[in-house]
């Protein structure tokens, strides 16, 4: 068992753990954040997806102790009702959700693409973004659409002034 | 050995890890990205006592041109890679084979010292650091070594590796301003596959359609990444055409010695390498006279 400190969603937190748990157990488990699912436990689905340090990762392949003094942010630090993010309020007006089981971890990946982007990105652009997080229920056009909503709302109302 | 049981180390430096990878008597690993490296653990393939956690070891993270090479910290991801001004200029293929490694949460994970330590026969930065003509620096506490990428690899996952041995630099030689290359790849779908076939050029052009030199690398066809010697030294035929072209695609279907598995047939491997080859000659071309 080892003692780790990191900074998930924005606040300082310590769990005591064996070192080669995953971080997405630790998240769920120890920190009771249940968002980010596991799905393929390998890095080809995408549903366990969070952000370490601003960039979007499967958590299911993390090891706790690597994310030792880390900035994680889980779909829950994204936003969470009643203060949901652009994103998350574009997917819900356009539908993008089904059975809800990949969309924490395509949100996560969506705000990771969406910070460093400044103009409504494409479907091509999206898809490729997007490439990693599988969707087994929706098709995948309301979620590309969502994205694109979510952008132009980013545009026309900046976080300052939301 | 239960995963709750394995110890992890994180090295503040390259030397304390060096030093660990030194220790005789106990079952050690590296871990970087982990993209291979958490999957073969939850296998049950890899169980080792303690993990060597090098995945912020920030020194093994750089890319930099120094006298007559381009310099790659084996902890480079793919991202960096693909983001690389440096390598978008003089080391094309390599960006393009990087930014065919899975997806997005891959890229930012995965890193080039991990896809060359995994040597998987169908890892996607392998063709291109062929064709660069890489040089892999392996350093132990008290040794040094660099060779040759084409000596590193004995075989699927087996290298010359030794125990208390890492990659600690990747060498490779910059394009020159008449280079340029290509990295074509066959996968089940587009984002987040495993190459059925892959292939890399490098071409140094001459006036008039002709190649100078020119590299073309194999993935997934043979046991170890391939150079594909007689096709290369048809590139220098004469004008690089149509029938040319082809007739070097025809020369890759002999050359390339692939098995069947679960992702294609041996046959489908030869057409696949064959039609890769002669598309991405086609397209360097056009992007060679386009330029």
């Amino acid at each position: 068992m080892k003692s780790i400190q990191f900074i998930v969603n924005g606040k300082e937190r310590t769990v005591v753990c064996p070192p080669a748990k995953t971080l997405l157990d630790v998240l769920r488990e120890d920190l009771g954040l249940t968002a980010s699912k596991e799905c393929c436990g390998k890095g080809e689905c995408g549903s366990c997806s969070v952000l370490i340090n601003k960039e979007v990762v499967c958590s299911c392949l993390v090891l706790a102790g690597q994310a030792q003094n880390q900035v994680i942010t889980t779909c829950e630090g994204v936003g969470l009702s009643p203060n949901l993010d652009v994103i998350q309020e574009s997917f819900i007006a356009e539908g993008a959700t089904q059975c809800g089981y990949c969309t924490p971890g395509i949100i996560v990946s969506a705000k990771a693409f969406l910070d460093e982007v400044d103009t409504i990105p494409s479907a091509e652009e999206i898809k490729t973004a997007l490439g990693g997080n599988l969707c087994r229920c929706t098709g995948y056009t309301k979620i590309i659409k969502a994205v694109q909503t979510a952008a132009s709302k980013k545009i026309s109302e900046p976080e300052t002034a939301r | 050995m239960l995963v709750s049981q394995i110890d992890m180390i994180t090295p503040s430096s390259l030397s304390e890890c060096l030093n660990q990878l030194s220790k005789a008597g106990r079952k050690h690993k590296l871990i970087a990205g982990g993209t291979d490296a958490a999957v073969r653990m939850k296998e049950g393939k890899w169980r080792p006592e303690i993990w060597i956690n090098i995945k912020n070891l920030k020194e093994l993270r750089y890319i930099e041109e120094r006298e007559d090479f381009i310099h790659i910290g084996p902890l480079t991801t793919h991202t960096d890679m693909i983001q690389s001004q440096l390598l978008q200029r003089k080391a094309d293929v390599l960006v393009e084979a990087a930014r065919e490694v899975g997806a997005t949460q891959m890229q930012n994970m995965g890193t080039i010292g991990g896809n060359i330590g995994t040597a998987s026969p169908a890892g996607d930065t392998l063709p291109a650091l062929y064709v660069l003509g890489a040089m892999l620096e392996l350093t132990s506490l008290t040794n040094k070594r660099t060779l040759p990428i084409e000596e590193f690899f004995t075989g699927p996952g087996r290298t010359v590796l030794k125990e208390n041995e890492m990659i600690t630099k990747i060498l490779i030689k910059p394009q020159k301003p008449n280079g340029l290359g290509i990295f074509q790849k066959l996968g089940p779908r587009k984002a987040q596959s495993i190459s059925i076939v892959n292939v890399a050029i490098s071409l140094t052009m001459d006036n008039d359609r002709k190649c100078a030199e020119g590299k073309i690398a194999f993935g997934s066809v043979a046991p170890t990444i391939i150079r594909a010697r007689k096709c290369e030294s048809m590139l220098t035929l004469g004008q690089l055409n149509e029938e040319l072209i082809q007739n070097i695609a025809k020369i890759a279907w002999k050359e390339v010695m692939p098995i069947s598995d679960g992702r294609a047939t041996a046959t489908y491997r030869r057409d696949m390498a064959s039609a890769l080859l002669e598309r991405g000659l086609y397209r360097l071309i056009r992007r060679w006279e386009n330029q």
